[in-house]
């Protein structure tokens, strides 16, 4: 009988008090949340709570994402379903620049401001956008391998996903910067997309080493599962090793144990617990009525097995997240 | 049966969805209390008088209704579809494939610059299409649905995918599409988004459709007994393939909204989506060994199915948790229709 009564007192409870000053819910919604890099985003976003806490502003941070990256529709919801519980602020990882424009839009009708981060959105209605350099990612990402291909051979790119902005514009990135510092270089396969999971990114480069396993000198992958599945079927084909040059992006662990045993020549590394640290404390600042830049970069850098071991780099390879994440 | 059982197996649909709004109703307002109660120390009772039911609130709210409603709309059409099929005794897997094929059609004729009106009725004949061909093969060749439709489901995925050049479909920019399934004001119940009212007219029409005409009454026959049917003089064959061409048309009217929700045409959209629709027909009191089923229950149902999903939102749970819950009621839910037909016909 106690949840009916509780429920009946809830039911004849109408008086509204207002909240304690400084206290704010904010919802941070990834793109998904099985890969790493969410993972290191989430903690980020923690970061800044404990931060904001021991300075004596209350922020409940409510993480929740797709399961999978490219559930457009489970996304919208997500949106929807905070606007509704009135939160006082939304970041968002938009999984299509296009399909959250709408969500976006509703929810600062209803007065629910939106941050956009790591990757763009269609629209210029929102807070700030807190995000990597991507394009600078795709452009070191084709100096590197560029340079250790002797600026000649073929090369492939393996495509993430259609419409996600962020690994649109590596992609652009990368191919601008070979056609201009590597006119010999030649693009032999970019059409082909790796997909939301590393079993579907496994698959796509099973099925392109399947037909350009002799040609190709040098692979590029604009993100984790890409680089990961890649990397794993030139290991399946004996090409892994450095046979055949594998330039990355992000730095799950796999990626990493891979760069380390020399199946990976180089990694784009982001700095996610900066990104998820800086959209929270973005958010916050908004909030509390300050004017705040409406781009923000979080930085992204190289890393080869050369300089890995370096004590800046080791950071961004092996991010502390169980620090954060209890 | 009594009217008495003739209308508790009506109502049934209702008292599932009752029962799901009052279960997150009291969770919620538990757990209102309890975060309460963490943050002051204070005892129960204290909390619950203290207590400013935020999440209640936002659960029993207006804003939050109309948004269930929208986000019911396109499980909601479909299941109008697939009442029919399911009611004939057949079923129909490539709902979820035919909705990602037509969303990418309607995109794509919208981008080819036809007006709204054309690309809508040839998305709707592309509906119908598909449907036709399911049920000309169910009928002539009498083969079971579950493989004909298994089949057309990955016909339609690869089509989508062919006819979007393998990437999404952009509806050309400052289209108004997006208004269909958009709501600029989510302080008041009405104006409703005109999907939810082509969901509600959709519905009384296959309603009228199902219980005043003949073709209707061929439907229920068809699904209790084929052979009896057959025996009595309906063209079965015939009225299969109606069956299967209409519901066809109703997944096209899903894809439509399905369009309009993303403001594209998505080719790997809608996954599962057929798991959804036939859930919530089957929720709604269908029978999936044909014969029985409603209109208005099928629209509970998809109701039913959207408020789990923004109820473990609300209450904060993490997705594979809602997706265990949801899977779980679908089976309590059934079971419990069970129980009370077998209660209901001794």
């Amino acid at each position: 009988m106690k949840p009916l009564r509780i429920l009946l007192i809830a039911c004849a409870l109408s008086i509204v008090t207002p909240h304690a000053a400084e206290s704010y819910r904010i919802a941070v919604i990834p793109k998904g949340t099985t890969h790493e890099f969410w993972k290191s985003v989430n903690a980020g976003a923690f970061k800044a709570r404990d931060e904001l806490a021991a300075q004596g502003i209350k922020v409940e941070v409510i993480w929740k994402g797709p399961l999978k990256e490219d559930d457009r529709d489970q996304q919208i919801q997500t949106v929807e379903n905070f606007v509704t519980r009135k939160v006082s602020g939304i970041c968002l990882a938009p999984l299509d620049s296009q399909a959250l424009v709408r969500p976006v839009t509703s929810a600062i009708r209803a007065k629910v401001p939106v941050l956009i981060f790591d990757s763009g959105l269609k629209s210029d209605n929102y807070v700030s956008y807190v995000s990597t350099d991507n394009y600078k990612g795709g452009v070191l990402a084709a100096g590197h391998l560029g340079k250790i291909m002797g600026g000649k051979g073929n090369v492939i790119l393996l495509r993430y996903a259609v419409g996600s902005a962020s690994t649109e514009e590596r992609e652009a990135g990368f191919l601008d910067t070979l056609k201009k510092d590597f006119p010999a270089i030649k693009l032999i396969s970019s059409d082909q997309y790796a997909g939301p999971t590393r079993e579907t990114g496994y698959q796509a480069s099973q099925n392109l080493l399947n037909r350009f396993a002799r040609d190709v000198q040098g692979i590029f992958c604009p993100n984790e599962n890409s680089t990961v599945g890649m990397t794993k079927a030139l290991r399946d084909r004996g090409l892994a090793g450095g046979k055949v040059k594998m330039m990355g992006f992000d730095a799950g662990s796999q990626s990493v144990t891979d760069l380390k045993s020399g199946d990976v020549q180089g990694l784009v590394v982001q700095s996610p617990i900066f990104m998820g640290y800086k959209s929270v404390m973005t958010m916050v600042e908004h909030l509390q009525g300050k004017k705040v830049e409406k781009r923000i970069d979080t930085g992204v850098a190289l890393v080869t097995p050369e300089n890995m071991d370096e004590p800046a780099n080791k950071d961004l390879l092996n991010p502390p997240f169980e620090k954060y994440l209890k | 049966m009594t009217k008495g059982r003739i209308l508790l197996s009506q109502f049934g649909p209702f008292f599932g969805l009752f029962l799901v709004v009052a279960l997150f109703a009291t969770s919620l307002a538990v757990k209102d209390i309890a975060d309460h109660r963490s943050a002051d120390s204070s005892t129960w009772s204290q909390a619950a008088r203290a207590s400013h039911y935020d999440g209640l609130k936002a659960f029993l709210g207006v804003t939050n209704v109309k948004t269930v409603l929208l986000q019911s709309v396109i499980v909601a059409i479909g299941a109008l579809g697939m009442t029919m099929v399911i009611v004939s005794g057949g079923i129909d897997l490539s709902a979820g494939s035919a909705v990602a094929l037509t969303s990418v059609l309607a995109a794509t004729f919208l981008v080819k610059g036809w007006p709204p009106a054309a690309a809508f009725a040839f998305t709707l004949l592309a509906g119908g299409l598909i449907g036709l061909i399911n049920g000309t093969l169910i009928a002539s060749l009498r083969m079971m649905p579950f493989i004909v439709t298994l089949g057309m489901m990955g016909v339609c995925r690869g089509l989508a995918k062919w006819v979007a050049g393998n990437q999404t479909v952009n509806t050309p920019e400052g289209s108004k599409i997006s208004d269909l399934m958009m709501t600029d004001d989510l302080d008041h119940l009405f104006p409703l988004p005109p999907g939810v009212w082509l969901t509600l007219g959709l519905g009384v029409l296959l309603a009228l459709l199902m219980r005043q005409t003949v073709f209707g009454r061929y439907v229920f026959a068809i699904g209790s007994n084929e052979e009896a049917s057959r025996l009595s003089g309906i063209r079965v064959p015939l009225q299969k393939v109606i069956i299967y061409a209409l519901a066809g048309m109703f997944f096209a009217c899903s894809g439509l909204m399905q369009m309009a929700r993303l403001a594209q045409g998505d080719p790997s959209g809608a996954v599962g989506l057929e798991l959804d629709i036939i859930a919530a027909v089957v929720i709604g009191g269908a029978s999936l060994s044909g014969g029985t089923g409603s209109v208005l229950g099928s629209l509970i149902g998809a109701l039913v199915i959207q408020t789990l999903r923004n109820g473990s939102s609300l209450m904060n749970w993490p997705t594979f948790t809602q997706e265990i819950i949801i899977g779980a009621v679908i089976i309590l839910a059934v079971g419990l229709d069970r129980w009370r037909q077998a209660r209901a016909a001794r």
